[in-house]
């Protein structure tokens, strides 16, 4: 694993061992997928947060957002030092979002309940489109939140106004297995009218290729990365007590340097 | 209400450009031109609720004034948690236009029925309930608040005052007659009614509508330490806390003539339903003079 998604998820073990909360296999599956929109496809940077014309980045599942916090710290947009009183009583940052805290931008919505980001993703996506400005919009979805009937309601509205700078990613780590059977959601989307990649959701090359190879056709994207709950720490896939568990001091070091060794 | 609503919103999505209007597949025929002239910002979404609140906030998110036109139960009911997430929490503005409440289909059975609309909605901060009691106040009240950034809900009526045509603000009561005896709280459309029963009383009318925000200030200062008799066409007692909270430290008896807190099971006519429920002048008279 390259240095960068090491340091990126250390940082999600610190945060949530500071915080004393979070979903760390959640926010590991997708750790590189957020990290390679920021750092190779959006346009985004700290310097432009706020400006109307960037790229957005959209967390549906943010259960993941101790992810998202990492990568925004890497890219400069918070530093380490703001998070030292994560999740006290007046703390801006805590394992969900609230965008009332960041005027300034740097997080896009507020995230807690599923199948609500991708609706919102859509309208955003849609704005630009009545703007015209080019922006383009990434959605992180889980694949259990696909239960939801507001994710297929929003696949109909952005087929029918023909999306296409609107990127849904389903962080494809598997709930659904201990769920309904969902079905083959390529095919799924692909009936709704989405081009769909599939790409690993641990390799940043594929999943670089799959975002680049998309074009401007009127047809919503869908990125299916395929993922593993706590990718990068033994303990972390093996044991589903991580699922919802924050790190004490001395699971901390050991964690850390599990991800170091991976 | 319903038509002049179609109106100002054909003149809206017309002349401004960052507004967007959905219709859930209600009063097409009424502006069949401008749905055809501007599908980008104005469309016949389906049956269609949660999601599209959700797309509308993040239009809203990306700078556009959106309005929503639906039946109320699916628009408040239906919907309660993207008002609450995605518009409240978020601090983003959606205009929703709702018909149907409370019985204005009366034929169609309890899921078309929606007394709760008020309840429901003035229990989230900061959304704005207005209840219009005729066309001129909808557009008054729709001017007033469409771009405020809040989310605000308007019930409009098919049954509207046909005496009584005020000039409403946002957020304030008006001071319809003063008197020494009871005061009596008359929400929307229920004004006519309230002014005919009590044509020869010594009381004072006060006529909300704005539910929220609540005019705690007229109330305070118009209240004179008599009775409070509630006319309000949703569910009884939807104002309860804000009257009790505007006169707080008094003690206050409180009446409602309202629809009562249970399930319709009956079909019929509107007038049927106010006569069943005793929202009439008889009961607001009897409730008067008790």
């Amino acid at each position: 694993m390259e240095a960068k998604l090491k340091t990126l998820r250390q940082t999600c073990l610190k945060l949530s061992n500071i915080c004393q909360d979070g979903n760390l296999q959640s926010a590991f599956s997708c750790m590189d997928t957020i990290w390679c929109l920021y750092d190779k496809i959006m346009n985004w940077s700290k310097e432009t947060a706020d400006d109307d014309a960037r790229d957005r980045f959209v967390i549906s599942k943010g259960q993941a957002t101790l992810a998202l916090y990492a990568v925004l710290i890497e890219k400069g947009m918070f530093a380490m030092s703001d998070f030292q009183q994560m999740g006290s009583f007046n703390s801006r940052f805590c394992i969900q979002t609230d965008i009332t805290k960041f005027p300034e931008g740097g997080v896009e919505n507020s995230a807690g309940s599923l199948g609500h980001g991708f609706p919102f993703a859509a309208g955003l996506a849609y704005a630009a489109k009545l703007k015209k400005n080019g922006s383009r919009v990434y959605v992180l979805t889980g694949d259990g939140e696909f239960c939801e009937g507001t994710m297929w309601e929003t696949c109909l509205f952005a087929s029918a106004k023909k999306l296409d700078n609107l990127c849904v990613i389903i962080d494809d780590n598997h709930s659904v297995g201990a769920m309904i059977d969902i079905g083959d959601m390529k095919a799924k989307l692909e009936s709704f009218g989405f081009d769909v990649h599939m790409a690993d959701g641990h390799d940043l090359e594929e999943l670089e290729n799959a975002f680049n190879g998309f074009e401007d056709n009127g047809r919503p994207k869908a990125v299916i990365a395929s993922t593993v709950r706590g990718y990068g720490s033994g303990t972390l896939t093996e044991n589903d007590i991580w699922f919802h568990k924050a790190p004490d001091d001395g699971e901390l070091d050991m964690l850390c340097r599990e991800v170091q060794e991976f | 209400m319903r038509r002049a609503f179609l109106n100002r919103v054909d003149k809206m999505i017309r002349e401004e450009e960052d507004t967007v209007y959905f219709t859930v597949d209600i009063g097409m025929w009424a502006i069949r031109d401008l749905l055809e002239k501007y599908p980008e910002r104005a469309t016949n979404v389906g049956i269609y609720e949660d999601g599209m609140f959700g797309i509308a906030a993040g239009l809203a998110a990306g700078g556009y004034i959106p309005t929503i036109f639906g039946i109320q139960p699916y628009l408040v009911e239906r919907t309660l948690e993207q008002i609450k997430l995605d518009f409240a929490y978020q601090g983003l503005g959606v205009n929703v236009i709702g018909t149907g409440a409370a019985v204005d289909y009366p034929k169609y059975g309890y899921s078309h029925y929606c007394a709760e609309d008020a309840g429901v909605l003035k229990m989230i901060p900061g959304v704005e309930v207005l209840t219009p009691g005729t066309a001129n106040e909808f557009i008054s009240l729709f001017n007033q608040a469409y771009r405020d950034g809040k989310p605000t809900f308007f019930r409009v009526s098919d049954h509207p005052n046909k005496e009584y045509d005020i000039d409403v603000t946002l957020g304030k009561a008006n001071v319809i007659k003063r008197g020494g005896g009871a005061t009596v709280i008359a929400v929307s459309v229920m004004l006519d009614m309230v002014m005919e029963a009590c044509s020869d009383l010594d009381v004072t009318v006060l006529y909300y509508t704005s539910l929220a925000p609540f005019d705690a200030d007229t109330l305070k200062r118009e209240y004179n330490g008599g009775k409070i008799v509630v006319c309000e066409p949703h569910y009884s007692g939807t104002l309860d806390y804000d009257i009790i909270d505007a006169l707080a430290g008094r003690s206050v008896q409180i009446e409602h003539i309202g629809f009562p807190r249970e399930i319709f099971r009956n079909y019929g006519t509107y007038e049927d339903k106010m006569e069943y429920y005793g929202l009439n002048t008889e009961h607001i008279r009897a409730a008067l003079a008790t």
